[in-house]
């Protein structure tokens, strides 16, 4: 189908416009329009486990037993301090190294262990990574640093929850599983959705480290594509053109950015039907 | 459980799943034409590409590339990334003390100088210039240790950078293989050009391995020594650089 557009193109715009088109479309260009669904993937997954993490770390915050409170605070706070760069980066590598500590235990000689200088002390403890395992890896870290601001935008959100409606419960006699579920978190997601649209912003943008986990996503494929080429055996000659391409990957942000703006608005709206707000009676 | 579904969701969205493990993998840089680099439809070709599946083939594995950054190469194959190094390494002796090499797959090449057109400098006395290289490679060795009195060293993480950053005119010089730089040279319709004299550095390229592998070794060199003797190698010497140093065995 490409090809028949191409020589549509020759024939009736021009050869340059069809030129142009065949290297849009190359190989290498397809491979980075499709790299776009790493970036997708690690967004939208990463986000239900922020999600999953920031509604534990708040529950964990209003916990009657001690030392889950602390737990619970001492995540969000701990986390949200750290760079999620550094978190991408200690994560995966600290995941895969307890991993092959745990395999070189039961599988390298008491002699490989003693003797090894490199990691891991034998071969069969090495656990290869894949693309799928570090987009998994990927998606949790950002799980981890989202899920801590989360947790921040949840807590606050549940304090905003008029009491009169818990007590109400109360005194339907609704057990107190039932009034943190079905009513504090129930009603909680109004107050949240403003705070969680900002966070959902901040790991969008975060998805643009995924080339840190080798994995060759949008940004990866940018690089390749601008790099500098200087011989025709590559394929077309050209200069330094990465700021080009890496404007393409502004534009493509900013369109997320726009596209989420409106589903959160959605939400929004979904999440405020039959609640009395804004003083609506 | 969550976990798990979370992986089978992602493995199978992704489309890469769990491929068939080859028995060795090779760690090439897919930037270094005409040695390795990704081709227009973005897999990996050049002569390194071609003759290790060639090799892996007589020697009876099955082989996949993978593609690391120059700069970790060597770390990431002690890590255990990968099993072999192919990416136009030469042999030194400062390489020889963590890994270990087959043998050269490609004879001794001059280094050489490129600089913009019409570029006079007098060559035993280098002084007050900016001199570039690829980082961590044989040339950035030499710059640094010979040249850093009086210049300004800069060096690069890609082989492209370095080529580019000479054509914007933010470096006089750039020291590099030959066997890269000729295409470079031919397809700049003149901007650049070689100047100076060649500078002799490092041995011939060869697969870098662990030390420990010496199974792996004997193998490939076993298979580099059939296609050496019945001139494969020379012929895809000739088909990529289209010139020499040739084997001519």
């Amino acid at each position: 189908m490409l090809d028949s557009l191409s020589a549509w193109l020759a024939l009736n715009i021009g050869e340059q416009a069809s030129s142009w088109f065949d290297y849009f479309t190359n190989g290498k260009h397809l491979a980075w329009y499709a790299s776009v669904r790493f970036t997708l993937l690690a967004a939208v997954f990463g986000a239900l486990l922020a999600v999953v993490f920031g509604v534990l770390g708040a529950a964990a915050r209003r916990a009657g037993f001690a030392p889950l409170r602390w737990l619970g605070l001492g995540y969000t706070t701990m986390v949200r301090g750290i760079p999620d760069v550094l978190v991408f980066l200690f994560f995966p590598l600290a995941f895969e190294q307890t991993v092959e500590w745990f395999m070189s235990r039961r599988l390298c000689s008491a002699e490989e262990l003693a003797t090894a200088v490199n990691w891991p002390p034998c071969s069969a403890a090495q656990w290869y990574l894949s693309t799928t395992e570090y987009l998994i890896m990927a998606c949790v870290s950002l799980g981890i640093v989202y899920g801590a601001f989360a947790a921040n935008v949840v807590h606050g959100a549940m304090n905003s929850v008029p009491k009169g409606q818990l007590e109400a419960a109360r005194a339907y006699g609704f057990s107190s599983r039932q009034i943190f579920w079905n009513f504090q978190v129930r009603q909680m997601w109004v107050y949240a959705l403003p705070g969680l649209s900002n966070v959902w912003m901040l790991l969008l943008k975060a998805t643009s480290f995924l080339s840190l986990l080798q994995i060759a996503d949008i940004v990866q494929w940018a690089d390749r594509l601008g790099a500098p080429n200087y011989s025709s055996r590559v394929g077309l000659v050209h200069p330094d053109w990465r700021w080009k391409y890496y404007f393409v990957l502004f534009l493509f942000y900013i369109l997320l950015a726009i596209l989420s703006e409106r589903v959160f608005a959605w939400l929004q709206r979904r999440a405020s039907r039959g609640l009395a707000l804004h003083g609506e009676h | 459980m969550k976990k798990l579904l979370l992986g089978l969701a992602l493995s199978t969205l992704v489309g890469s799943g769990a491929a068939i493990a080859a028995d060795v993998r090779i760690g090439t840089e897919g930037a270094y034409a005409p040695w390795n680099f990704l081709d227009d439809n973005g897999d990996l070709a050049g002569y390194e590409i071609e003759l290790g599946n060639e090799m892996c083939k007589r020697a009876g594995v099955s082989c996949e590339f993978v593609v690391n950054e120059w700069d970790s190469i060597i770390p990431n194959l002690i890590a255990g990334n990968y099993d072999i190094i192919m990416a136009g390494m030469s042999v030194t002796d400062e390489r020889k003390e963590t890994i270990n090499f087959s043998a050269e797959y490609y004879p001794p090449d001059p280094s050489k100088y490129v600089g913009a057109k019409g570029l006079e400098v007098d060559f035993d006395n280098l002084k007050g210039l900016k001199i570039g290289a690829q980082g961590a490679t044989i040339q950035a060795a030499y710059v640094e240790s010979n040249l850093a009195d009086g210049n300004t060293i800069l060096t690069y993480e890609t082989p492209d950078q370095s080529v580019a950053d000479l054509m914007a005119g933010n470096i006089d010089l750039l020291l590099a293989d030959n066997s890269f730089l000729a295409p470079v040279v031919d397809g700049s319709s003149g901007a650049i050009s070689f100047v100076g004299p060649d500078v002799s550095i490092g041995g011939g390229v060869a697969m870098g391995m662990r030390k420990e592998d010496t199974d792996l070794a004997a193998k490939m060199n076993a298979a580099l020594e059939s296609m050496k003797a019945d001139g494969t190698v020379d012929k895809l010497i000739m088909e990529f650089f289209e010139a020499g140093p040739f084997f001519e065995n």
